[in-house]
């Protein structure tokens, strides 16, 4: 099926992976389908395309074929949406049933609880952040504590004189059975325990705020609609209601 | 306020986007077509520059609301081609667009045409008092 010389393949190639980075959230059925549409027509432009040089014909196809964002971009909103529910994701399917249920169904009101809703979760997320942060920060202050235990024994102890580190109760006690290294040990050991939470945290909110962003630009993109419609609802009653009560003073002479 | 070139070139590319579709549409009404060979309908006998790849974007849409049907069909001369129909959804849909199309064609034109009234009308007074 495949008769371009090396160099086009590779070019062709290399394109079909840029298409289908954009398909992504697409079911792999219809990604392999489009992809094997698009394939077709570069065999068909290709061989209507004059010219000696292979690549340069290629190129010229490929540029006159377009950007591959451009190409899927109307197969991707319905895309997202199954998406969500191929995927289970429950900020997706959250995001559905809220403007399901109050955004059409109970106008300005739905409007409202919808807008409060977004903000609840926005705050959750604010939340969510500014723990993982300071669960960052402690990480970062327990190991280079640690650090300092075990290359700085000397620096260490003069803080400890200095009053600057107090280590009481069952901890200190504890810390006083072990040698200075193996303290500062165990303190990196915590130190990586805590950066390592904090990093999962930081990849799983990144899911999160692509929800969150997905949700508000739904909303937002509902408001629009809803204000539109109003909009026009207005304008034609205006146009249809007998002007009653206007001032005589001003048309009549 | 300016009217920029960047409004001029967006508010082109909106109508001919608009258009397109119907483009398409009126394309497959006669025929199926391949994208390739609905691409070359469209630039050759419709003087429609477009990226080709704009037109697979329509299809999809078409496609999803029911008013094109689609099927691979084998070819000798490469890969297999998928053809598309206008379905009697598609058509009627069509009817229904060119009709409204023509309605908005005449209202942009009527402009002209009341420009035109005005010019002849002012020549007239121009011979009179001449």
């Amino acid at each position: 099926m495949n008769q371009y010389p090396d160099a086009v393949t590779t070019i062709v190639n290399d394109y079909l992976e840029r298409v289908k980075s954009q398909l992504r959230s697409l079911p792999a059925l219809e990604q392999q389908d489009f992809l094997r549409e698009v394939q077709s027509h570069l065999y068909d432009a290709y061989e209507q395309t004059p010219g000696l040089d292979d690549v340069a014909r290629i190129l010229a196809v490929l540029r006159n074929f377009g950007e591959p964002a451009d190409v899927v971009s109307d197969r991707l909103p319905g895309a997202m949406v199954r998406s969500g529910t191929r995927r289970n994701l429950p900020l997706y399917i959250i995001g559905g049933i809220l403007i399901a249920l109050f955004g059409i169904p109970l106008g300005f009101g739905g409007f409202g609880v919808l807008l409060g809703l977004l903000a609840a979760l926005a705050g959750t997320l604010i939340a969510y952040y500014a723990f993982t942060g300071a669960l960052l920060f402690t990480g970062c202050i327990i190991m280079i504590t640690g650090l300092t235990r075990a290359l700085l024994p000397e620096f260490w102890d003069r803080l400890v004189e200095l009053g600057y580190i107090q280590t009481g109760g069952p901890l200190g006690d504890f810390l006083d059975t072990i040698t200075p290294a193996d303290q500062g040990l165990l303190m990196i050991l915590f130190a990586s325990v805590f950066l390592a939470a904090a990093w999962g945290l930081f990849r799983l909110g990144k899911h999160l705020l692509r929800g969150l962003r997905f949700l508000f630009s739904l909303t937002f993109e509902w408001m629009r609609r809803f204000a539109t419609t109003i909009r026009r609802k207005l304008r034609r009653d205006d146009l249809q209601s007998p002007r009653v009560g206007f001032p005589s003073f001003v048309t009549d002479k | 306020m300016e009217y920029s070139d960047d409004n001029k070139d967006r508010r082109i590319t909106q109508l001919r986007k608009g258009i397109l579709e119907l483009a398409v549409m009126g394309v497959l009404y006669h025929d199926r077509h391949y994208g390739y060979s609905l691409v070359r309908v469209l630039t050759e006998t419709g003087s429609m520059s477009i990226k080709e790849g704009t037109i697979y974007p329509i299809l999809a849409r078409l496609d999803r609301d029911g008013l094109v049907r689609s099927e691979w069909v084998e070819s000798d001369q490469g890969p297999p081609r998928k053809y598309y129909t206008l379905t009697p959804l598609g058509r009627q849909a069509f009817n229904e667009l060119s009709q409204e199309f023509d309605l908005l064609v005449s209202l942009a034109q009527r402009h002209w045409k009341v420009r035109e009234q005005a010019e002849q009308a002012r020549k007239k007074l121009v011979v009179r008092k001449g």
